[in-house]
């Protein structure tokens, strides 16, 4: 039963499990498993792929009344910068609650690639809490169908200086690349036509499912 | 109650604990059995809100967390909501 949920387990999205994927295991290892328990680990997975995790989404879940509180998003600034090896994304997204509360995420992303490894640091800070720096390091492994096996290295700057390290081998929906791509031209043009950056987001999730959205 | 978010603060609110310590102790004082699913759903969406953050630890894979100010101040509002409900119900009740 255990081996089977380390298993599932990988259903996990790779950012997500590079982030929670060790002590994730842990607690299955901790855990006397039942069969409903294996369901909740494959409904889990599947929430989290619907909304593609990375550290700056929200996921969602049916039963979870929070979730719908924070799904209203305007997106004040968006930038798109193409740099050597790679590309940046630098934004300011403003998410209000049922209740009215607002809260400002900030969010700077950069990713490169250098052929056989590549890099992506994304600096977050949501209002006045202390801004967190996840910096990616990743050495692209085997591909097999639509999913290549990846060794990668997270790396967590916390505010206070301290940092935390956590080693994982992940698997990556090559097909997410594609989408990314797809999804930054669509954004260049609507810009170019004259939309605003929030008018752009909004255009995006209509012609997008969330299926097809970018994993950072 | 059963949320998972608010369940896993009203666990934390007790004391710093690693998932595994959260969904015992949650089983304890709520009755409810959180998935392990479920449990990091929950902790991923409140790490995310910035309501509670892991602790250092010399254990790399049992990773602890805490409640944060911001997460303490959302969990007494909800608690409060809650308890007017109660309070309401009840008396509604005694009255029927």
């Amino acid at each position: 039963m255990k081996r089977l949920a380390r298993h599932l387990a990988r259903l996990y999205p790779g950012p997500w499990r590079a982030r929670y994927g060790r002590e994730f295991e842990a607690l299955l290892e901790e855990t006397n498993l039942t069969w409903r328990d294996l369901g909740d680990v494959i409904a889990g997975a599947l929430r989290m792929r619907l909304k593609t995790w990375n550290p700056s989404s929200t996921p969602e879940g049916e039963n979870d009344t929070m979730d719908q509180q924070a799904t209203l998003l305007r997106v004040i600034d968006l930038k798109d910068r193409d740099i050597p090896h790679g590309y940046e994304l630098e934004s300011t997204i403003e998410q209000t609650r049922a209740d009215g509360s607002k809260t400002l995420v900030r969010q700077f992303f950069r990713e490169l690639d250098f052929g056989g490894s590549y890099l992506t640091v994304n600096h977050l800070s949501r209002d006045s809490e202390a801004a967190q720096t996840f910096i990616v390091s990743g050495t692209k492994g085997e591909v097999a169908g639509d999913f290549r096996t990846d060794r990668t290295e997270m790396l967590v700057l916390h505010a206070d200086g301290t940092v935390r390290r956590n080693e994982q081998t992940v698997k990556t929906c090559m097909k997410h690349e594609a989408v990314r791509e797809k999804l930054r031209e669509t954004y260049r043009n609507g810009l170019k036509a004259g939309l605003s950056p929030h008018q752009v987001y909004q255009k995006l999730r209509l012609e997008h499912r969330p299926e097809s959205e970018p994993r950072a | 109650m059963s949320d998972p978010a608010l369940l896993v603060l009203a666990s934390l609110a007790g004391g710093d604990k690693h998932g595994y310590a959260m969904m015992e102790d949650i089983h304890r004082f709520a009755g409810v059995r959180l998935g392990p699913g479920t449990l990091y759903g929950a902790i991923t969406r409140l790490e995310q809100r910035g309501w509670i953050r892991p602790l250092k630890s010399s254990d790399d894979r049992r990773q602890p967390y805490t409640l944060s100010a911001a997460g303490r101040q959302y969990l007494e509002e909800q608690l409060s909501g809650l308890s007017q409900v109660v309070r309401t119900g009840l008396k509604r009740l005694r009255h029927a």
